[in-house]
């Protein structure tokens, strides 16, 4: 066991760190970004940036436009990105979800996108859940019948995150109502500019609208659009969802802890034993999650897949989001409700704070997670469920 | 011991119960908050039906109540997560009338309180550390009057307050003034507030303020901020009381795999123990209001526990009936989100649970006088 850097990943981080000094934006700026566009639009330049200087798709396959290193490297680049100012946040759908899936399961015109993808020219979005299908994901009843080279979509999805924004959705629709409701599911690539899509922003209690409603009438897709099989979308689809769990556990250390120091020095709070026992306990959580990273990042570079870590990283960080935003408002008071503030210190906690219902809910709630860690890591029986079996249109509604 | 309420309490809070299920629905409720944040309608109804003179002196043609009672009507506020500022006016015009009412500007201020007319509000929220009993606006002494500087963050209901209540030290002792917003020397900004109550940052420049309108009990404030804590706490309760009722009935009509979700024990167990807190909230908040009742400033340690469980539980309570709701309850056009915003504004406003825990371990440990509030 070795749990530093090797010489080589020593040397990469020591590149990164010096390209990240010259051409990221420093931190500092703690300010939250709450224009959606504009937000978006810089993550999209930063991803052009980082292309253009060879820090795009690092451990993906050259193939693909990457530069084929192990994963560790991509890990120790994110960790480094996290220092600066820079986010690629409203990429993760693209880079985090649909890329991998595109190269595991995608023909080769769909993995024409990836290319796209690497050089910050495409925003995705994910289209599959429904008003009545969220936890049961696979209960889904958007419709789509084959009329002729084209699929027709009937249906409504919902909690589109950045739908607004995006020229590309991933979508499961059911194609097949006759056999068990896992079975007859096919994933499509949709170009959200299709006539029938209308998207109508939901505006959350932070003020911004993050998602949105999408209302699918008689959309027309091409049929080499289908990624895999027809009826064969629930396994495309669980690479998309291992990879997003991935995503919002990777790349993550955790609160900075230091902001939160600062806060405490600048509140005249620093030498209140409860805020710097909630201080201490922030840092190990932190270390917590740093270690359980490396963790996952040194499986990936052995090159097998880090199931259980990710699982408990996800429920981990989302923890740890809660503890740290609650300690921040314990330090800010009655401040810290307000909206915005001249030491800039509002600007990113009571956002933060207030979305932490968010953090356990996208990418499958904390009690799903659960459930799959009790089945997965555990190896407890699954819950029982009736629907084993019954063709989807024969389901109690 | 008889926890049940009397004839009387009932009343109230039938009556309070009835006026804000009737005005404070949820419909209404979005249209205020998308407005201006104030539910004039509502106001003038809680006037007319007296819950504004709720706990005022009969002297001064209040009901000669007490906090239980206004604790009661500040519950079934919470519920209904109705917008108007009904705790900091009652509470700021109880003060009024029995410190001034002597005095005929003090007198008409409590009338037209009564009436709900005149908005009347109290500055309690401290700048930096938040420790509300140790004032850091000045007050000094001159020829014409007092004059106050400093600053009051967070005032609830400041952009229509015809009087507000400003606490502040002279000479090393703790004094309250009643300033009107219109003197010299008084800048008022709005603020936005994440659970869009409106409320204002207030700076005063040597403001006069004249000496028959200074409170000098030292006892005052302690009074003021504890049936503040206490009032609020209230107010929790019935915002986590709202909360999980409309969790329960969420989670008992939604299905997914084929189930009600209330049938996962997950599920409902998370919903009990946001009704366990609620339980909890309630003895402690009855227990410190009957203990002011009877007690006044004794009540310390029963009024800080209450504060506790107020912040730590109900923040807990909204954060739990919020994740039950899941995708749906994030968008705003679905009412949960409101007990979501109260319950975590709340928990911070008048000090946090950290903040009520530093106080009442300091109090306990060293073996203070019960009650006595130590600074
Ligand atoms: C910020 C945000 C962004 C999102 N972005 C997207 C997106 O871009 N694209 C997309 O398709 N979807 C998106 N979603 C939807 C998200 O995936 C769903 O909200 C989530 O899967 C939960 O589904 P639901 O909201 O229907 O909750 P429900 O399934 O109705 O769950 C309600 C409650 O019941 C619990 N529960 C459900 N089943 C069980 C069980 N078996 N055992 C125990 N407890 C259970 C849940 O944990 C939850 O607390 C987003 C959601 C959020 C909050």
């Amino acid at each position: 066991m070795d749990i530093g850097d090797t010489p080589e990943e020593a040397a990469f981080r020591a590149e990164a760190r010096a390209w990240l000094l010259e051409h990221a934006t420093p931190a500092g700026d703690h300010g939250e970004n709450h224009d959606l566009a504009d937000h978006v639009e810089k993550a999209l330049a930063w991803q052009r940036v980082l292309h253009d200087n060879g820090w795009a798709g690092i451990s993906w396959p050259e193939a693909f436009g990457g530069r084929g290193m192990r994963p560790i490297f991509q890990a120790i680049f994110n960790e480094e990105m996290a220092t600066v100012d820079e986010t690629l946040g409203p990429l993760t759908v693209a880079l985090g979800m649909v890329a991998p899936t595109l190269m595991r399961h995608g023909s080769p015109e769909q993995q024409q996108h990836i290319g796209a993808m690497l050089r910050g020219e495409q925003l995705w979005c994910q289209l599959f859940s429904e008003p009545n299908a969220g936890s049961d994901l696979a209960v889904l009843s958007t419709r789509a019948e084959l009329d002729g080279d084209e699929w027709v979509v009937n249906g409504q999805k919902v909690w589109t995150s950045l739908g607004q924004f995006a020229q590309w959705g991933i979508l499961l629709a059911r194609t097949d109502p006759d056999v068990p409701k896992h079975q007859g599911i096919t994933y499509f690539l949709v170009d959200m500019a299709s006539p029938g899509i209308e998207v109508r922003p939901l505006v959350q209690m932070t003020g911004t609208a993050h998602f949105n409603e999408t209302f699918l009438t008689d959309v027309r897709i091409p049929k080499e659009n289908v990624v895999g099989e027809v009826g064969d979308g629930w396994s495309v689809a669980r690479t998309t969802l291992t990879s997003e769990r991935s995503s919002i556990a990777g790349g993550k250390t955790g609160w900075n802890v230091d902001l939160l120091i600062e806060a405490a020095h600048i509140k005249g709070v620093a030498d209140d034993p409860v805020v710097r026992q909630g201080l201490a306990r922030a840092h190990t959580q932190a270390t917590n999650l740093r270690t359980l990273g490396y963790r996952i990042r040194s499986a990936l570079s052995m090159g097998t897949t880090p199931g259980r870590e990710m699982l408990i990283m996800k429920l981990a960080y989302a923890r740890h989001w809660m503890e740290t935003t609650d300690l921040a408002m314990q330090i800010l008071g009655a401040e810290g409700m307000l909206a915005a503030d001249d030491e800039g210190l509002r600007a990113i906690w009571p956002f933060a704070f207030l979305n932490q219902y968010a953090v356990r809910l996208g990418g499958g709630t904390d009690e799903v997670q659960q459930n799959i860690m009790a089945e997965l890591g555990l190896g407890l029986p699954r819950e029982p469920s009736a629907d084993r079996g019954v063709p989807w249109k024969d389901l109690p509604r | 011991m008889n926890f049940d309420l009397t004839d009387e309490q009932q009343v109230v809070t039938d009556l309070a119960g009835q006026l804000f299920t009737d005005l404070a629905t949820p419909e209404r409720v979005k249209a205020v908050t998308d407005a201006d944040g104030f539910d004039a309608d509502l106001w003038s109804a809680l006037a007319d039906a007296g819950l504004l003179a709720l706990c005022l002196p009969e002297e001064s043609g209040g009901s000669g109540m007490g906090m239980v009672e206004l604790a009661l009507v500040a519950q079934q506020q919470g519920r209904h997560v109705a917008p108007v500022p009904f705790v900091s006016h009652v509470l700021a015009a109880r003060t009024v009338a029995e410190e001034l009412s002597a005095v005929p500007a003090a007198a008409a201020a409590v009338q037209g309180a009564i009436a709900g007319d005149m908005i009347l509000t109290a500055a309690i929220a401290e700048v930096g550390v938040n420790d509300p009993l140790n004032p850091t606006v000045t007050a000094t002494a001159t020829p014409d009057g007092v004059r106050l500087s400093g600053e009051k963050p967070a005032v609830v209901a400041l952009d229509r307050a015809g009087k507000i209540l400003v606490p502040a030290v002279q000479d090393g002792s703790t004094v309250i003034a009643l300033v009107d917003p219109a003197a010299e020397g008084v800048t008022v900004t709005p603020l936005s507030t994440t659970n869009h109550e409106p409320q204002g940052h207030l700076e005063l420049e040597s403001v006069l303020v004249a000496d028959d309108l200074v409170i000098r009990d030292p006892e005052a404030l302690d009074r003021l901020w504890l049936r503040h804590l206490a009032a609020l706490a209230a107010v929790q309760l019935g915002v986590g009381e709202g909360a999980v009722t409309q969790a329960a009935q969420h989670v008992s009509e939604r299905k997914q795999f084929g189930r009600t979700l209330s049938s996962f024990q997950a599920v409902s167990q998370r919903a009990a123990d946001g009704w366990i807190v609620n339980e909890a909230l309630w003895s402690t908040v009855i227990n410190a209001a009957w203990q002011l009742d009877n007690d006044g400033a004794g009540a310390l340690e029963d009024v800080l526990s209450a504060a506790y469980w107020a912040c730590e539980g109900t923040s807990e309570v909204v954060l739990g009936a919020q994740h039950l709701h899941a995708g749906i309850g994030a968008d705003v056009d679905y009412p949960v989100h409101r007990q979501f915003l109260w319950g975590m504004q709340n928990s911070t406003i008048l000090g946090t649970a950290s903040s009520h825990l530093a106080r009442l371990g300091k109090h306990l440990a060293a073996g203070s006088d019960v009650g006595s509030v130590d600074r």
